[in-house]
């Protein structure tokens, strides 16, 4: 009697494996192409020598003048000096600071969204996603009139803080500006997560937490916020990810001073002809990067039994 | 019979497939209608892509882009092509036009006896200015001083832009300190780097293209750049009808000279109709066009005629041999050298 039951569930594993490897299979494969074999690209790079006119010195040359084979001569260029690691601290400050602005001001709106009527809901979310409509850098271009000393932005703004005593500073070609750029082709990639997850929290808790006597306040930082935390996480990773490798809006936006990793790495690629250094900022970028994104997960972890 | 005309036109399809010639080429670099007369005159078509930096050119072909017939880049970049091996030698026994080219043009560093190459235009890398606003503040437009020493600059601060390119900011200081444009002596790069360093809290930016726009608003009144852009954002201030004119002028310390030069690159599938375009661009009413169409300098004696007498008199333009001395053409740097700049640069844009 139990065979055949055994049978019918066997089968019914192996169905529902092979339809999860027929479903997953085709991306999975796509990542291990598309990610994981440039990455090895990379990392072999970053050992060899800088072709005399590009790309990469030949592995192997019938001619033993020219420079072959491998090298850790980059890594001890990289750590010779530390202005690398400043830049990166800086590229990691202004990813920080990205992230925090965004959250701050997408969390209100998400969950303005997500309490909407359901009518209006979609009409919202449209409009969040309606910048992608055009191309983000002649976007981030826009930006470039809004923010120029001609503006009436730049103007109003001016004129604000000289009421106060303060002398204008111009806003173009600074950091103030490549912060605001940043935020603004990020911002809907903070509220979408939130809204996301905002949107399947229950009300019957937030009524239970009302009935048990919790104030507006306390329903938030007890019900609603730590049920967000899943929608956070998502969201500071989409944003502060990408912002650390931008290089778009810091060339086109910022000042004198603001050259950030994504620059110096675009930089070696496409200005000086240094393939593996930037083959081994790239690396050291990656390193970092998924550092960053173990120490939050283990933090996350922590904090989530702490409050268990 | 109608599928019988059906059928010939079929057979008849390749002949109508014209010859296509490649041409990877700077932006805006060549006129429309000199290509529209080209195609008319060979019966071709003229395929075109663009890049807008040398470097970004070498990048694409050392990814191994291929197919282009010609392509036209400057001395250093000519030179790093030659050197790996991948341009095919111009027939100079097709090209009769060649004797247009000036002599001085000829016969490069980058490419002794041309084999390879053939001037096209030149550029030279100068300071761009507003007129008015320059002469309002007592300012000197014929010295890099004003774009590097801070008793001019405060008095600009906040307007002026420098060109994002290692090679020619450098060049620039290394001319105002006196040394050559192609002087690789570290300790010079150094006392570059600081020259840079104490100048560059008055600049606005580091700029490789915007400038135009900015300096044809007013936003900007000093700007380090190449002559064919500030004739450009004359240009646009005058039909804006701006109240100020934009002006440019080589430094009497001297500037950098670029020189453009047309390349058959080895993955070209049609060097003929290649070296017809050549011999084509080589006389002188199409070589002028060019040069009234986006202000560039001309190495071709017979275009003159054709030129706009405002550019045509221009020494920054048409630099005479006066000029021509102070001038300097940048040469490659090797692998180590590019690494040390590199390094120098970096500190120059973060501190």
């Amino acid at each position: 009697m139990a065979t055949p039951a055994f049978a019918d569930l066997l089968k019914f594993r192996l169905h529902k494996n092979l339809t999860r490897w027929l479903v997953s299979g085709p991306p999975f494969l796509f990542l291990l192409l598309f990610f994981l074999a440039p990455s090895l690209i990379m990392v072999l790079a970053s050992f060899r020598y800088p072709g005399e006119f590009g790309g990469l010195a030949p592995l192997r040359d019938a001619n033993p003048a020219v420079l072959q084979g491998l090298t850790l001569e980059t890594y001890r260029f990289f750590f010779s000096d530390v202005i690398y690691a400043e830049i990166f601290f800086k590229s990691f400050g202004m990813a920080l600071a990205t992230t925090l602005a965004c959250l701050v001001m997408a969390y209100p709106l998400a969950l303005l969204i997500a309490r909407s009527p359901r009518k209006h809901r979609d009409l919202m979310v449209l409009l969040v996603i309606l910048p992608f409509a055009s191309n983000f850098l002649v976007r981030v271009y826009a930006w470039m009139i809004i923010l120029g000393p001609q503006s009436a932005f730049a103007h109003a703004i001016g004129s604000a803080l000289e009421l106060f005593g303060i002398t204008p500073v111009p806003l173009l070609f600074s950091p103030v500006a490549v912060l605001i750029g940043m935020i603004y082709v990020h911002l809907p990639f903070m509220i979408l997560p939130l809204y996301t997850n905002l949107e399947k929290h229950d009300p019957v808790l937030l009524d239970a937490a009302q009935d048990l006597g919790a104030n507006a306040w306390r329903r938030f930082w007890d019900v609603t916020f730590p049920l967000s935390l899943p929608g956070i996480f998502a969201g500071s990773a989409l944003v502060f990810i990408p912002v650390l490798g931008m290089f778009a809006i810091p060339d086109i936006l910022g000042g004198t001073r603001d050259m950030l990793i994504g620059n110096l790495i675009k930089e070696q690629f496409l200005g000086v002809r240094d393939w593996p250094f930037g083959a081994t900022l790239s690396i050291m970028l990656t390193l970092m990067v998924l550092a960053w994104a173990g120490f939050s997960m283990w933090l996350a972890r922590k904090w989530s039994h702490s409050h268990a | 019979m109608r599928w019988l005309a059906a059928l010939l036109c079929l057979l008849a399809l390749p002949a109508w497939a014209r010859d296509e010639l490649h041409l990877y080429n700077w932006n805006n670099y060549i006129s429309d209608e000199t290509v529209q007369r080209f195609e008319r005159e060979c019966r071709c078509k003229v395929v075109q892509d663009y890049y807008s930096d040398n470097e970004e050119m070498l990048a694409k072909l050392a990814a191994g882009a291929t197919g282009y017939d010609l392509i036209v880049p400057t001395g250093n970049a000519l030179e790093a092509l030659i050197r790996s091996n991948a341009l095919r030698p111009i027939d100079k026994s097709l090209l009769p036009n060649l004797k247009n080219i000036r002599p001085e043009y000829l016969n490069t560093p980058f490419d002794p006896g041309n084999r390879y190459s053939v001037p096209y235009a030149t550029t030279v890398t100068l300071i761009g200015y507003n007129q008015e606003k320059m002469r309002e503040l007592g300012l000197p437009t014929d010295t890099w001083a004003v774009i590097f020493e801070p008793r001019y600059l405060q008095k600009v601060k906040g307007r002026v832009t420098v060109l994002d390119s290692q090679r020619e900011l450098l060049a620039a200081a290394l001319k105002y300190l006196g040394y050559s444009a192609n002087d690789t002596d570290e300790a010079h790069w150094k006392q570059a780097r600081d020259l840079i360093i104490r100048a560059k809290p008055y600049w606005a930016a580091f700029n490789a293209s915007s400038y135009i726009k900015e300096l044809t608003i007013g936003n900007i009144w000093l700007a380090h750049g190449y002559s064919n852009d500030m004739f450009q954002a004359q240009q646009d201030a005058r039909r804006a009808g701006r109240r100020f004119t934009i002006g440019y002028g080589i430094p009497r310390e001297g500037g950098v000279l670029s020189l453009d030069s047309m390349v058959l690159h080895k993955s070209g599938k049609h060097p003929d109709l290649a070296h017809r375009f050549i011999n084509f661009m080589l006389e002188g009413k199409n070589a002028s066009e060019l040069t009234n169409l986006i202000g560039s300098g001309n190495p071709n004696a017979a275009a003159l005629p054709y030129v706009m007498p405002e550019l045509a008199a221009n020494p920054a333009v048409f630099p005479d041999a006066e000029h021509l001395k102070k001038l300097e053409m940048l040469r490659d740097l090797d692998r180590h050298q590019r690494r040390v700049l590199n390094r120098i640069w970096t500190e120059i844009k973060v501190r």
